[in-house]
């Protein structure tokens, strides 16, 4: 995913100004029997130059609503930062847990308001009483639609055909912890600005679990 | 069919890229400095020996003086593959006028050959700061800077490259005793000439990124070539 | 628009009066005047006891040293440094005008400034900036919940780390970290291993270079250790520069004396009458 400044390679190396965002990024979230599934890579670059090997790009928005960011690193969390601030609000004046759909909403309204400066394509994922397990895709124009699975950044590309090979609806969560982490292993192996580790979580009525699957412990499929 | 021509659709708030125009830089700038000072019966040119190219240094132990004959010198600095192109013709050049004439080129002949090398590519030149030294046919040392694209000038002491700016006032000055008065004047001796240039070295390492490392002299008189290395700060 | 009344107060903030102007002179060739940037190492790790941060001290415009032993490492507030990259001015002005609001909210809150707090200022400031101020930070603090680390980029985008390395130098350094940094390293080591970091800048990359700074930020005391290690020893001069007697030029000169008369008075203290 993210960032800035080019390559240090060259003359330029202190023209951050110049840079292009550059956008690699390996994203997804995925509906199962009683939640959401959310995963992404961890690796930020900057230009050629890995920047964060470790980066966590599973933004915790509300306690019940996390966000999957991709794009500019600078425009996603500055937009997280703000929906956090906004729902936190509403969900003191409301006194229960926001809507994922609200949190969507939310995003969506800051994504296409600011649709000219922004380069920012989020999931937004929980769960809630009303409707369970949500997943929310606003692509980089600022729409905003509800799918059961959703895949987002440069790696998903490669990997649409699996998902739709693979996806099932009301799987069991195991089940679809393993689908979610073989995807982004498929999508890291392909996509060279997405790598490092596979970080995931996991959104139930219960609350948030968070895991992480090291590059070493990562599924490995053909590699001729 | 007529979706297919036009198939993308039009957004009045969106630009789309223009033309982007793409070009190649055959030349590169490796840095590096040349300085050199002539007396009446020696001349001395030193070169450093970092080669670089951005904020990278590629070697700090990189030759810039090119031996042509036992009483001449050229120290080159600037796009080190013209650099190699130029030695290598050059050396080729200087052969061929050896079995014609048998005899060696003279200082005096050789700047002038490669006055007209540089100006044989006006319209694509080696991208390089010649420093040509050496004693003149009466053993008089003798020094020949160059642009790159051939103009050369006959003169005692001169710096080029990457820090010839900025070393160039400083040799008026002290070897050309420019900006003073009264009895100042007085010929610049081997080792004042030596002293001079490590001196010069040292200041330019402080101020200029792309000169550093270590430094090497050649010193021609009579008697031959002499080399010497002096090391310099090397961040 | 400053005040009628009081023309000379300028209104806070940027001025962006000259904008249209200089937009004009580029577009008719004139070159625009070029900031400093310093091609820069910068680095910090966490180690047992807090944070260690490092810089080297070399400015340059283009491929000329402007300042052989200039600071990078700023000040933020008693428990916290930030090392500065890219244009010169925006990292100074941008971490003084945050480490005067920290100082004020440390007396508003009467307590010490949490990291994240700076690190929130930090990149909301350079956010709405749009990458125009051109700052990378490094920001190391420790506060109540322990040592913290953050990089900062000038788009505003940040990141938390155990250890991180910054500007044109930041490659060679990391390549330091990557090897040899490991979880809960004392201090010693820690210095060490930032020094190293820093000199891997300083000889390899072309625009780092000088001396290395030190900051240790621990839970309860600063060391800032200014030229920690003289990376590298300036030449030894060779030759004498004196210039001899009646060298330089001086305009004709012309003595006019004057007559003064001297007189002399002495002044004796005497005691004041207190008693009524």
């Amino acid at each position: 995913m993210m960032q800035m400044h080019p390559s240090s390679m060259n003359m330029s190396a202190t023209d951050w100004m110049d840079a292009a965002h550059s956008t690699g990024t390996s994203i997804m979230a995925a509906e199962f029997d009683g939640g959401v599934v959310i995963g992404a890579d961890s690796r930020t670059t900057t230009g050629a130059y890995i920047a964060n090997r470790v980066t966590d790009k599973l933004t915790k928005v509300t306690d019940n609503i996390y966000c999957c960011r991709s794009g500019s690193a600078a425009d996603t969390q500055a937009i997280a930062d703000i929906v956090s601030y906004h729902l936190n609000f509403h969900s003191m004046e409301l006194g229960t847990q926001p809507l994922v759909e609200t949190g969507a909403a939310v995003f969506r309204e800051m994504c296409y308001n600011y649709r000219d400066s922004l380069m920012a394509g989020i999931l937004v994922a929980g769960w809630d009483s009303r409707k369970g397990g949500q997943v929310y895709s606003i692509p980089i124009g600022g729409m905003c639609v509800r799918q059961a699975v959703s895949i987002g950044g440069s790696g998903s590309s490669y990997v649409y055909g699996y998902v739709d090979a693979n996806f099932k609806e009301g799987m069991k969560k195991e089940e679809c912890v393993d689908f979610v982490t073989n995807t982004l292993s498929l999508a890291m192996a392909r996509d060279g600005s997405s790598g490092g580790v596979v970080r995931l979580g996991i959104i139930t009525k219960d609350g948030v679990e968070r895991r992480v699957k090291l590059g070493t412990e990562l599924p490995k499929f053909y590699e001729g | 069919m007529a979706m297919m021509n036009d198939s993308r659709p039009h957004y009045p708030d969106y630009s789309t890229a223009g033309a982007v125009q793409h070009s190649f830089n055959p030349y590169a700038d490796n840095g590096g400095s040349v300085v050199a000072i002539a007396g009446d019966d020696f001349a001395v040119i030193g070169a450093d020996t970092r080669l670089s190219t951005g904020f990278a240094i590629y070697t700090r132990n990189q030759k810039k003086l090119f031996k042509l004959t036992d009483k001449t010198i050229l120290g080159c600095a600037g796009c080190w593959c013209d650099t190699l192109t130029l030695t290598r013709i050059l050396n080729a050049r200087m052969q061929m006028y050896e079995q014609e004439h048998n005899k060696t080129m003279s200082t005096t002949a050789c700047s002038q050959m490669l006055s007209t090398m540089l100006y044989y590519k006006r319209f694509f030149p080696y991208y390089i700061s010649n420093v040509l030294v050496g004693l003149d046919t009466e053993g008089k040392g003798c020094v020949y800077s160059y642009d790159p694209i051939g103009h050369c000038e006959r003169s005692t002491y001169r710096a080029g490259g990457s820090a010839g700016a900025l070393l160039q006032p400083l040799l008026d000055n002290q070897v050309g005793f420019k900006n003073m008065q009264g009895d100042a004047f007085e010929k610049v001796t081997k080792e004042r000439a030596i002293a001079i240039l490590k001196d010069v070295f040292i200041s330019a390492a402080e101020r200029d990124i792309y000169t550093g490392d270590s430094i090497v002299i050649n010193l021609i008189t009579k008697d031959g070539i002499t080399e010497e290395t002096f090391p310099l700060r090397k961040d | 628009m400053s005040s009628a009344l009081c023309p000379e107060i300028p209104t806070p903030g940027f001025s962006f009066e000259n904008c249209k102007r200089n937009a004009t002179l580029a577009a008719k060739g004139f070159p625009t005047p070029k900031a400093t940037k310093t091609g820069t190492t910068i680095v910090g790790i966490i180690y047992k006891d807090g944070v260690i941060l490092g810089a080297d001290t070399r400015a340059t415009e283009d491929t000329t040293v402007s300042d052989k032993n200039c600071q990078k490492i700023h000040y933020l507030a008693p428990n916290m440094y930030c090392c500065g990259a890219g244009t010169a001015a925006d990292t100074e002005m941008t971490t003084q005008m945050i480490s005067s609001q920290l100082e004020l909210h440390r007396l508003y809150t009467g307590r010490v400034v949490p990291v994240c707090t700076a690190n929130q200022m930090l990149k909301q400031y350079l956010f709405r900036y749009q990458g125009h101020i051109g700052a990378a930070l490094v920001l190391g603090g420790v506060d109540s919940s322990g040592p913290h680390l953050f990089s900062i980029y000038p788009h505003g985008s940040t990141d938390k780390l155990p250890y991180t390395t910054m500007g044109s130098g930041s490659l060679a350094a990391m390549a330091v970290f990557e090897s040899r940094w490991v979880p809960n390293m004392d201090e010693e080591a820690g210095k060490k291993l930032v020094r190293d970091a820093i000199a891997a800048g300083i000889f390899n990359d072309l625009g780092s270079g000088s001396n290395v700074d030190l900051c240790v930020i621990r839970k309860d005391k600063v060391d800032y250790l200014r030229t920690y290690d003289e990376a590298n020893k300036k030449g030894i001069r060779q030759a004498s520069y004196k210039y001899p007697k009646g060298t330089t030029a001086i305009f004709p000169n012309k003595t006019q004396e004057y007559k003064i008369e001297v007189t002399e008075e002495t002044v004796t203290p005497y005691t004041m009458d207190t008693s009524s």
